[in-house]
């Protein structure tokens, strides 16, 4: 099928300065945990993007100097020959498929705390970082400034070397030429001060002697925030922001705009539980109006409608995508192909992000299970090795890892059976996609609901068996199938076992009618009174979520919470925004408390480090501290226990336990995936469950197969020409 | 005690599609087949039936068709039929929905069933006659789209329910043998286990002839139908504009386009 007409206007090519984009999709710089020091990693996932028809593709932010070193974090470097040999695979890989290689060069000033060279950052004032903790930087005099350019062309020099064909002076995310344009940072008194013309001096200068060096060769672009959202203290659209668009416009090639900082990167990241498609919208349509240089935004676009809006309307002329091309790295193939079902749409989780926040393991992907694992396990999103034996595939519970590994066991052309007690694919996740905000993580359904359908059709031994009974093991063992998985998920704790205690609580128990799990909440059949106490042990979302889709349905809520609130949403980026939200639905929330028992009414709670300060050895049967006393009770008329989950693991136990039966029913081997293993992320469970269906062949499935490991060598040096051995300097 | 049930493979429409070089149909290339899925509902229906009185029914799925059609009736098989008949002879291409009754017909004289099943229409044609037009030439007892049926196998009679318009139902006691269309909703057909689907693989699928039916060829094919498909076609899209303007500018501009199309002055 072709693509539609309509959307020709996406795969027009574009000129920046001396190279020419393929058409108007444009992977901007975003991080993945490869950086300089994982090569294949790196050039796989990004050359992927490029086989699926982007037409640039940048590397995550990238070090111009040890300088700026962000380690926890992971970001690229091109410090030296050594990291030139590394990203020129990447840049190979991707010119293979005729797409366009960027590099985004960085230079943090106090955001990078150089815990690994500990080098001193420099920046225009001396200020504490408000993102990282404890790091504040040298003011520069007008020598550093000086050096700190070199350091920019003598990285973008690198680049070009290393193959590149654009190169970035990054400004957005509030790094360093932005923090001298931003009087938030800059309180300089000299010629880079005070005035806009003055504090956009030095990105104007480092743009004039990028180009100067590289720019016959090289395309060049500024990212830039036009509005770090914080009204006159930081940079405004419409006052500073169209000013040094017009200041700069003759210097660079390619504008790649967004809004936000650093420390609250979610206003351009923006999750989908706050944000829609589009978001920064109403903030960089005014640069395209100012530059003459072609512009490019971001906004979560996995869309080809709005994407030709956007470009017809003249908001923009290239469509940016860091999340959308994670999800899909073949997104623009499949507008072109006119396969608009088959696009895997992103649900704007942010749990790509998570891994970046959290320090650099590898990025993962809610939707896109082989996100970061091209290279070390060499899988590809869109292709799959045929079947390895004839071997028909029951897997019960069609949730996000039964379904997931369904797909693909489809894809490869096994007969496959996906069965579940519901009337729709989904599990779990049909409930949580009704909280608030959350209604976009459907796609992730969605999409496996459409490709499994399609799939069916073309393999006819294959059933999708919904609204069935419970599969018993008699059942499973007389299916019929050479191959039983187990994925039938998990639910929450009924009787308040939690990470804190590893026990229940006593008198917790959700078969009470004033007590209730969140499924029974989502569920809608329990009354629930006016004044709801939720306790809390887990760290992400379910807590938050039902604490806001209660307050707004008219209950008091109160979060008694034993563990941080909300911790795993720091790295998704949703906390800010969700803080803001229980405070402006006043939600009571009580930090660093528990329960330590619940009858009808109330619950008795107590505060966790409300025990002694002081540990001493009192022998067996007395505990160390002095005992706690905060122990109060507080009242409720419904109690929402969000304590823990547990595995529906009785169906695998038992398909275990008769495991001597398994011959003469013909069954092989019997796999337990996703949540039914150990209740984890989405992502996780769909990564269990596409992972099983990769190596299904494989004499222990259950246990995945070692991956192609990327780490420094013994022996070798890292930069070229140097020596690897220890050498005391005597 | 016996059931036929009558099957049919039905096409659907893969994405893209071209017609054959006649203009008469599709490029089966571009088709998917599949079992017509009111019929799932007339096997299950069978299958209830023989559950309930411990097994002494035999189910016989039956389809008028080449070869391509056995993985519809080998799916009949898994999901419950006792034995799989598929009648097929090249002087049967073309035949139209009363011929292919006739050639049923001709099927379920030699078979003696005590019901015949099939479903109310088929998803691909959708004419809605073929069940009702084997009754006549059978000459048997026969209701239309029926919702709900209730029978003991033996039994001379048998009741059933029947949609009407306006939600209004229709019950009615009927001799056996009998024909019924089976409605969706009826049931909820069951899914094969991939056990069944391995045992009905090796199923065999009975073949009968025009001969073995004491069928002529003029009776069936395109000579043995009242009907010919002249052509088949995707029709021209509709128009439409959008107005725009003021209020005013609107409903003037509405006002001409509704005095266009009907011809008003």
């Amino acid at each position: 099928m072709a693509r539609d007409p309509k959307h020709d206007v996406l795969f027009r090519p574009i000129k920046i300065g001396p190279k020419t984009l393929r058409n108007r999709f444009y992977q901007v710089p975003h991080c993945i945990g490869a950086g300089s020091d994982k090569p294949g990693f790196q050039a796989a996932n990004r050359s992927i993007k490029a086989e699926g028809g982007w037409a640039g593709i940048n590397t995550e932010y990238c070090s111009i100097h040890p300088e700026s070193d962000d380690t926890h974090r992971l970001s690229a470097r091109i410090w030296d020959a050594g990291d030139v040999r590394n990203l020129r695979a990447m840049t190979d890989h991707i010119h293979q498929f005729g797409a366009l290689a960027g590099v985004e060069l960085w230079y943090g000033a106090s955001h990078a705390p150089c815990m690994e060279s500990r080098a001193t950052p420099r920046g225009p004032s001396q200020y504490a970082s408000e993102f990282e903790t404890l790091t504040y930087c040298k003011e520069m005099d007008l020598d550093d400034i000086a050096c700190v350019q070199q350091y920019y062309v003598d990285a973008a020099k690198r680049s070009r070397d290393a193959g590149f064909d654009i190169v970035y002076v990054y400004g957005a995310h509030s790094y360093l030429p932005l923090q001298f344009l931003s009087p938030y940072y800059n309180k300089r008194k000299d010629k880079y001060g005070g005035s806009l013309e003055n504090r956009a001096r030095f990105w104007l200068e480092t743009l004039e002697k990028v180009r100067h060096a590289v720019g016959a060769d090289c395309a060049i672009a500024t990212r830039f925030a036009v509005d770090t959202l914080y009204g006159d203290a930081g940079v405004e659209v419409e006052r500073d922001g169209v000013k040094f668009v017009e200041l700069a416009d003759p210097l660079v090639d390619l504008w790649d705009v967004d809004v936000g900082d650093i420390a609250e990167w979610g206003e351009d990241a923006g999750p989908s539980r706050f944000y829609l498609q589009g978001h920064q919208v109403p903030w960089t349509r005014f640069i395209k109006q100012i530059a003459k240089k072609p512009v490019l935004g971001v906004g979560r676009f996995t869309d080809p409608e709005k994407m030709t809006e956007i470009v017809t309307k003249g908001i923009a002329d290239i469509i940016g995508a860091a999340r959308p091309s994670i999800s899909d790295p073949w997104l623009p193939k499949k507008i072109e192909e006119g396969r608009y079902d088959d696009i895997r749409v992103c649900i704007g989780c942010n749990v790509c992000i998570s891994r970046w926040e959290i320090g650099g393991p590898p990025m993962i992907c809610t939707q896109n299970a082989t996100a970061g694992e091209e290279y070390r396990r060499g899988w590809h999103p869109e292709k799959f090795p045929k079947r390895g034996s004839e071997d028909s595939v029951l897997v019960i519970g069609a949730g996000p890892s039964g379904a997931e590994c369904a797909r693909v066991l489809l894809e490869r052309g096994y007969a496959v059976h996906l069965y579940d007690t519901a009337a729709k694919i989904g599990g779990h996740l049909n409930s949580v996609a009704t909280l608030p905000g959350l209604g976009e993580w459907g796609y992730h359904r969605d999409y496996r609901e459409l490709q499994i359908n399609k799939l069916i059709k073309k393999n006819k031994s294959s059933q999708l068996a919904l609204s069935q009974k419970p599969m018993t093991a008699d059942a499973a063992l007389g299916y019929g199938a050479e191959k039983i998985v187990v994925a039938t998920g998990s639910s929450w704790n009924t009787d308040g076992t939690n990470c804190l205690s590893h026990d229940p609580i006593p008198g917790a128990d959700a078969g009470r009618p004033d007590q209730l799990t969140p499924e029974q909440v989502l569920e809608g059949r329990k009354a629930i009174g006016k004044r709801v106490v939720i306790l809390n042990a887990d760290t992400y979302f379910m807590a938050p979520s039902l604490a806001e889709k209660l307050a707004v349905a008219g209950h008091e809520v109160t979060l008694v919470t034993g563990v941080h609130l909300a911790n795993y949403m720091h790295f998704t980026l949703e906390y800010p925004n969700m803080m803001r939200r229980l405070h402006e639905l006043h939600i009571r929330e009580v930090h660093n408390a528990f329960a330590s028992r619940i009858e009808k009414g109330r619950l008795e709670v107590y505060d966790i480090f409300g025990d002694g300060s002081k540990r001493t050895y009192r022998g067996p049967g007395v505990l160390p501290r002095d005992a706690n006393r905060s122990h109060r009770w507080v009242e409720f008329d419904s109690l929402v226990l969000v304590t823990g989950r547990h595995s529906h693991a009785g169906l695998f136990k038992e398909l275990k336990d008769r495991r001597a039966e398994w011959e003469k029913n013909g069954v092989k081997d019997v796999y337990v995936i996703g949540d039914a293993e150990a209740p984890r992320l989405i992502a996780d469970a769909t990564f269990s469950g596409h992972r099983l269906a990769r190596e299904i062949e494989e004499s222990n499935a259950q246990l995945p197969l070692p991956y192609k490991r990327e780490v420094a060598v013994w022996g070798v040096a890292h930069l070229p020409g140097s020596r690897f051995e220890i050498e005391y300097k005597t | 005690m016996k059931i036929l049930v009558a099957v049919k493979q039905v096409a659907a429409l893969e994405e893209d599609f071209e017609f054959r070089a006649d203009g008469r149909d599709v490029d089966g290339d571009f088709l998917v087949m599949d079992l017509n899925e009111w019929d799932d509902y007339s096997l299950e229906e069978a299958v209830k039936i023989k559950e309930a009185c411990g097994g002494a029914v035999e189910i016989v799925a039956v389809s008028v068709g080449p070869p391509t059609v056995d993985e519809a009736l080998r799916k009949c098989l898994a999901k419950g039929a006792d034995r799989a008949v598929r009648i097929w002879d090249e002087a049967m291409r073309g035949s139209d929905s009363i011929a292919v009754a006739r050639i049923l017909a001709a099927a379920a004289r030699a078979e003696a069933p005590d019901l015949l099943f099939a479903g109310v229409q088929s998803s691909d044609q959708a004419v809605a006659a073929t069940g009702i037009a084997t009754a006549g030439f059978l000459g048997w007892p026969h209701a239309a789209v029926v919702s709900q049926f209730t029978y003991t196998p033996g039994a001379a009679t048998a009741v059933l329910r029947r949609e009407l318009e306006g939600g209004l139902l229709h019950e009615l006691e009927i001799r056996t043998p009998a024909v019924l269309t089976i409605q969706l909703g009826i049931n909820t057909p069951r899914y094969a286990s991939l056990r069944s689907i391995k045992q009905a693989a090796a199923k065999p699928i009975e073949l009968r002839t025009l001969a073995d039916l004491s069928l002529n060829a003029a009776e069936v094919g395109e000579a043995g139908s009242s009907a010919r498909v002249r052509r088949m076609y995707v029709p021209d899209k509709g128009r439409a504009e959008l107005i725009e303007g003021s209020a005013a500018e609107q409903a003037k501009r509405l006002a001409a386009i509704i005095r266009e199309s009907t011809g008003a002055a």
